[in-house]
């Protein structure tokens, strides 16, 4: 339990609950529960593409083309229902293509040595120009209805899609942790050497993360449409950088190893949530990115800061230790060499206990 | 990455075929024969040690053995048959697992994840066996703890652990004690004692001769890529070890031809037979820091201070604080008489001192690029130095080449491409470029063949000659022994200085490791 | 030896396939190959040009900063709104510069003493900068400085701020000789970023500091202190060239350079700087700049429409790097030959 409390989740869910209580303090309507619920609803998208980055940077890479990925799914997707597609089916393409997508990145990565910022800026360009290659320049106007039923209908005043997320990521959660498989993305972030030596297939790993982004921003294109109904050429804009926010804010290191699928949910709901807070504040809509750079700047500095301290620390009590233990055993005299000479029968003690010489 | 069944004898005791085999290995890099045809082996339940200083390729060796290596000749055998070992995960399904001198832990993951992670087999029944063998080896900790949160005691226990989940019947400790408290020293003695009592055989890497003494049941002494000595540890003695570990060209007698080792503590009548005073170019007061404390000496022009001490001692923390890499040491660093109060590389190479780091690779050199950028470094750092012009950066790389017999084809060649001595010597050459009053020597001659390291002495001796100090860090009791006017002892911590008159090697073995080493009975073994 | 040689040749190959790559797209229109004409259209591009130039400083240390982008539209709206303030064209200038050199050393700051890795730190400041970029109008409304004209800030910032004086605007559409304004002021630089880098200390610094930090400072280099600076320097050439788009559009405007990073990084690489550090060429940036400059112009000129060019130009950053590793890989596979060649012969040699 106080695992749970003292988790870097946990704290930005504290953050997110105080901010609204301030702010609420300034414009009551901020509490009523419709606008936290719209809250929700405006972070799915944002929500998929963090947890698709997520697998990224856990094993220690970086992706800046998923915004780009989540735009070119989303044309795929408007196209295929354009055409008559059932539902299902065009969901269906949309997925594929993220998944595609996140599948060329892995490929130049891993199986090429391409270093992830320069594929994934790459290929940014190059999904982003065949977004627009495939739609002539145009955005995609008329989408069916159906889809747009999933956005609109509410049950227990909150929307479709809101639920299905949620049971998404429920779902991916439990996978994760049924799945022993999965530790594999947090060992090769963690320590890819040590990874490598004790028989974990840190090139597999790596290469399923990158799909993964893929497959998820494939999915935010599905939310992303069914909630606007059309699809900009703007899609997906700037959206990878907020992802990385988003999760990094939630726990996620870039030095990879650390956090979960709540990293990226808590980090998506309190990026959105700054967004809302600013619109009840009444203040303009421009200075969005500066808070959101601000907020990130912040996150990662004080992260940095709160490990050194931890590494010092640790530093300074094991050097306690050895000198200490020096003194204990000068003291002791000719103990040390004439004990342990003779053998000890006996179990081996625990460590830390001593061995009767 | 299943277990593989035992392929190697179960039966404890010392008696037997051997679980491991190397049987006319060598090892040639580029041109440096590192082994020359060794045969060695690990029989059941017991605890072979290796010993070997700089340069004798012992790291290779164990590399080899671990499957982190090929030999270029001879044959390897596990359990009776011919094996070739092309990876650690082959060596592991061996029955062969190392554990590193840095274990590798996993510091965002559990204690539990750190031992199971690379396993397959059904998640209750590892994780069972995990809590098992945690147990056997007095592994006592939260298994849900983060691995960053071990001690490095616990942190070796994991790897061992991890070596028995993988059922190995070989274990390789690399230097295991060198960060150890004494209790946890013991700790581990007792694990090993348990383990080869279930047959498990012990590489046993080290040298702290009280512990190889005490801990072993072989010891095989390597130098220059041969083993020297090879025998039961009953009757065997520190002294006799060392003697062992000695170069072929060590002299301890009287006069050991190098001119040094003389216990002078002041420089040489000059030509009118004035002794002048020596002038400290180092004074070193109450110097504090994480790892040491209360630290003072002094270095006098001319002359040769050694600072012994086994690895995890603290010296090379000490020489970074006097340098001015560590910004928290508090106490008075003069350099050449000038006091330096707030340090850094820069200051400190400014007012007459300089440094050789222990690790060249990381510290030292600039791999990739031409030797002549490592070479003009210092020189180009120093405040209110110029731009040096290529025609430059070369003529003084060339200067160099010549002075300390640097082999290389050109000053142009990349740093990387040259051998371990050459690179030693072109750190070298980037230090004493600025000309400095005392230069202070981590662990030169580590990882250097036999010739180079009689060069570097060499260039001691002509710093001296020309009115250089120069400190020598060295856990090499021969070295210490060989180029010392002066001996410092230091251990956890604390500095002392050895009595004044000629430098033996068995004393300072003796300071340096302890009062088992020096006490000239025969270490026991175990009983 | 062998890998200076390599690198000196791929600026000579940039040289070439620039060379080539005029003759081609000559052959399709005509005006490829008039001088003139090749001139005047580089005000288009030049500005990607003098920025990559920046980041390679930066590169050469291992690091990276993808803020510049945001300082493009940063110097332009404070040029802007300094100029609408009252404040003479010249004193815009040099705040405009000015804020450009601080926030980059500030990036250089958070990069120098913390381990944060540079592209989040830059990341978080691109947001930031262009935020501050496009809220700056309302934030001076807030605070009470005064403005021509009856909107206040706030009636600037969608449309751009017009009107800049002619002594201006002259150094983004005026010319010397034959040679535009901006392509002068960039050649300018980058001679002095080129002369930086390999001519001084400095230079030398950034190239020790890219390949083994921990190594330079073991040498005394003042490594804080000159990561400040170099990423200082980015900040400035940054909002240099946001300011020569600015007298180009005769228009300032938050936005500028927003789509810029593709093509900036592109640049870079195409280049020959490595994106790992110890490694990078003003001159390569320059002449790969021109490639990619022209290549947008060319496909253009072929009736690809602009929203293909980003496909053709992350195609190629992806290939150059895909093809230096395999270079690279080449280089070592054969050198290991040599080497176990060598093991052989000498273990045979002793004859065991």
């Amino acid at each position: 339990m106080s695992r749970i409390v003292k988790s870097r989740e946990f704290l930005v869910l504290v953050l997110l609950v105080a901010m609204i209580l301030a702010v609420s303090t300034v414009n009551k309507a901020v509490l009523r529960p419709i606008t936290l619920i719209n809250i929700a609803n405006s972070s799915l998208f944002l929500m998929l593409i963090a947890l698709g980055q997520m697998f990224v940077i856990l094993t220690r890479g970086i992706d800046v083309s998923v915004g780009a990925i989540a735009g070119l799914s989303a044309v795929v997707f408007g196209f295929a229902l354009n055409a008559g597609l059932p539902l299902p089916l065009a969901m269906v393409t949309a997925l594929l293509t993220g998944t595609a997508c996140g599948m060329v990145n892995a490929a130049g990565i891993v199986l090429a040595g391409i270093p992830p910022i320069i594929m994934t800026l790459g290929t940014l360009g190059i999904y982003r120009g065949l977004m627009r290659v495939l739609t002539g320049g145009s955005w995609i106007e008329s989408i069916p209805h159906n889809i747009k039923a999933l956005a609109v209908t509410r049950i227990l005043n909150v929307p479709l899609m809101v639920w299905g997320v949620g049971a998404l990521v429920i779902l991916v959660a439990i996978l994760m942790h049924k799945i022993r498989w999965t530790r594999n993305f947090y060992a090769v972030g963690d320590n890819s050497e040590g990874a490598y030596l004790l028989g974990i297939n840190t090139r597999l790993t790596r290469f399923v993360a990158f799909t993964l982004a893929g497959l998820f921003s494939g999915a935010a294109a599905i939310v992303f449409v069914g909630q606007i109904g059309f699809v900009p050429m703007q899609t997906g804009d700037g959206q990878e950088l907020k992802a990385i926010a988003a999760v990094v804010l939630g726990g996620v290191s870039l030095m990879g190893g650390t956090g979960s699928v709540w990293s990226a949910v808590i980090g998506a709901l309190f990026l959105t949530a700054v967004d809302s807070m600013m619109i009840f504040l009444r203040i303009p809509g421009s200075w969005n990115n500066a808070v959101a750079g601000a907020v990130l700047l912040l996150v990662v500095v004080m992260d940095y800061m709160i490990r050194r301290g931890a590494q010092r620390r640790r530093l300074a009590a094991r050097a306690a230790e050895m000198l200490r233990a020096d003194d204990t055993d000068d003291g002791a005299g000719g103990s040390k060499s004439g004990g342990r000479s003779g053998a000890t029968a006996g179990a081996a003690g625990p460590v830390g206990g001593e061995v009767r010489p | 990455m299943a277990p593989a069944a035992a392929q190697m004898p179960d039966q404890p005791g010392t008696s037997g075929a051997p679980l491991v085999a190397l049987r006319g290995i060598w090892k040639v890099f580029e041109s440096v024969t590192v082994l020359r045809g060794i045969d060695f082996d690990i029989r059941p339940g017991e605890v072979h040690a290796l010993l070997g200083g700089n340069g004798s390729g012992k790291s290779t060796m164990v590399k080899i053995l671990s499957g982190a290596y090929q030999p270029t000749a001879g044959r390897i055998e596990v359990g009776g048959r011919a094996e070739v070992l092309a990876h650690p995960s082959e060596a592991h399904a061996k029955g062969i697992y190392m554990v590193p001198q840095e274990p590798h832990i996993f510091p965002n993951l559990t204690v539990l994840e750190n031992l199971v992670t690379g396993l397959e087999g059904e998640r209750a029944e590892i994780r069972r066996r995990a809590g098992e063998v945690a147990r056997e080896i007095g592994l006592n900790v939260d298994f849900n703890a983060p691995g960053g949160t071990l001690s490095i005691a616990n942190q070796q226990l994991v790897e061992i652990a991890r070596g028995l989940m993988r059922n190995a019947r070989v274990l390789i400790l690399d230097e295991p004690t060198s960060s150890l408290t004494r209790h946890e020293v013991e700790s581990l003695a007792a694990q090993v004692r348990a383990l080869t009592r279930r047959g498990i055989g012990i590489l046993f890497i080290s040298h702290r001769l009280d512990e190889v003494l005490e801990m072993s049941d072989r010891v095989s002494v390597l130098r220059d890529g041969r083993f020297v000595l090879s025998a039961p540890t009953a009757g065997l003695t520190a002294d006799r070890l060392v003697e062992a570990m000695l170069p072929e060209d060590f002299d301890n007698g009287n006069g050991n031809g190098n001119g040094m080792g003389k216990g002078r503590s002041a420089p040489p009548p000059d030509a009118q037979g004035n002794r002048p005073s020596p002038a400290p170019v180092l004074e070193v007061r109450n110097l504090s820091s994480l790892n040491f404390s209360d630290v003072g000496f002094s270095v006098h022009a001319g002359e040769v201070v050694g600072i012994s001490g086994v690895v995890g001692a603290g010296r090379t923390e000490l020489a970074e604080a006097i340098y001015g890499l560590d910004q928290t040491a508090q106490g008075e660093v003069v350099i050449a008489g000038t006091p330096a109060p707030h340090r850094s590389p820069r200051i400190s190479q400014e007012l007459g001192l300089s440094y050789v780091p222990e690790d060249r690779h990381a510290f030292g050199l600039f791999l990739t690029l031409p030797t002549t950028h490592t070479v003009s470094a210092s020189l180009m750092a120093l405040r209110g130095a110029r731009f040096m012009k290529p025609a430059q950066e070369i003529s003084l790389t060339r200067r160099f080449v010549e002075r300390l017999r640097i082999k290389l084809a050109s000053p142009l060649q990349p740093v990387r491409t040259l051998s371990g001595g050459n690179q030693q010597k072109i750190v070298l050459a980037r230090t004493l470029a600025p000309e400095p009053k005392v230069v202070i020597l981590d662990e030169p001659t580590r990882g250097i063949d036999a010739r180079a390291r009689q060069d570097v002495y060499r260039l001691i001796r002509e710093l001296t000659a020309a009115g250089m100090g120069v400190v020598v860090i060295s856990s090499e009791v021969s070295e210490i022994a060989e180029v010392s006017d002066r001996v410092l002892i230091m251990r956890r911590g604390r500095l002392e200085e050895m009595p004044p008159g000629p430098v033996e090697v068995d004393h300072i073995a003796a300071a340096t490791f302890g009062e088992a080493a020096s006490s000239g009975e025969p270490g026991g073994g175990r009983a | 030896m062998k890998g200076a040689k390599w690198f000196r040749s791929w600026e000579f190959m940039l040289l070439l396939a620039l060379v080539v790559e005029l003759g081609v797209l000559g052959l399709i229109n005509p005006a490829f190959l008039d001088v003139q004409n090749l001139l005047f259209s580089t005000s288009d591009f030049v500005h990607v040009i003098l920025a990559a130039v920046g980041l390679t400083l930066i590169i050469m240390t291992g690091g990276i900063d993808i803020s510049g982008v945001s300082l493009m539209g940063l110097a332009s709206i404070v040029l802007g709104l300094s100029f609408v303030a009252g404040a003479p064209i010249w004193l815009a200038v040099a705040l405009a510069l000015g804020v450009g050199l601080l926030a980059g050393a500030f990036n250089g700051t958070v990069v120098a003493n913390t381990d944060v890795n540079p592209l989040v730190v830059t990341l978080a400041m691109l947001f930031f900068y262009s935020g501050l970029a496009t809220g700056l109008p309302s934030l001076l409304d807030m605070l009470g400085f005064k403005a021509y004209g009856a909107g206040g800030f706030e009636a600037y910032q969608y449309e751009g701020i017009n009107g800049l004086p002619k002594s201006f605007t002259w150094f983004g559409t005026g010319r010397i000789g034959w040679v535009p304004m901006p392509l002068v002021i960039t050649i300018v630089l980058s001679l002095a970023a080129g002369w930086l880098m390999t001519r001084t200390r400095f230079g030398r610094f950034l190239q020790l500091i890219g390949v083994n930090q921990k190594a330079a400072l073991h040498a005394g280099v003042p490594v804080r202190r000159t990561l400040v600076a170099v990423y200082a320097l980015n900040g400035f050439a940054a909002a240099m060239a946001g300011l020569m788009l600015t007298a180009y559009f005769t228009s300032a405007r938050a936005d500028l350079g927003s789509e810029a990073l593709l093509n900036i990084i592109t640049a870079v690489v195409l280049g020959g700087s490595s994106i790992y550090g110890g490694e990078g060429s003003v001159l390569g940036t320059f002449l790969a700049g021109l490639v990619l400059g022209y290549l947008r112009q060319g496909l253009l000129a072929l009736g690809i429409t602009s929203d293909v060019v980003p496909v053709i130009v992350g195609a190629l950053l992806i290939s150059t790097v895909a093809t230096r590793i395999a270079l690279s890989a080449l280089n070592r596979k054969r050198a290991n030959r040599a080497a176990y060649e060598a093991e052989r012969a000498a273990v045979a040699a002793i004859g065991e």
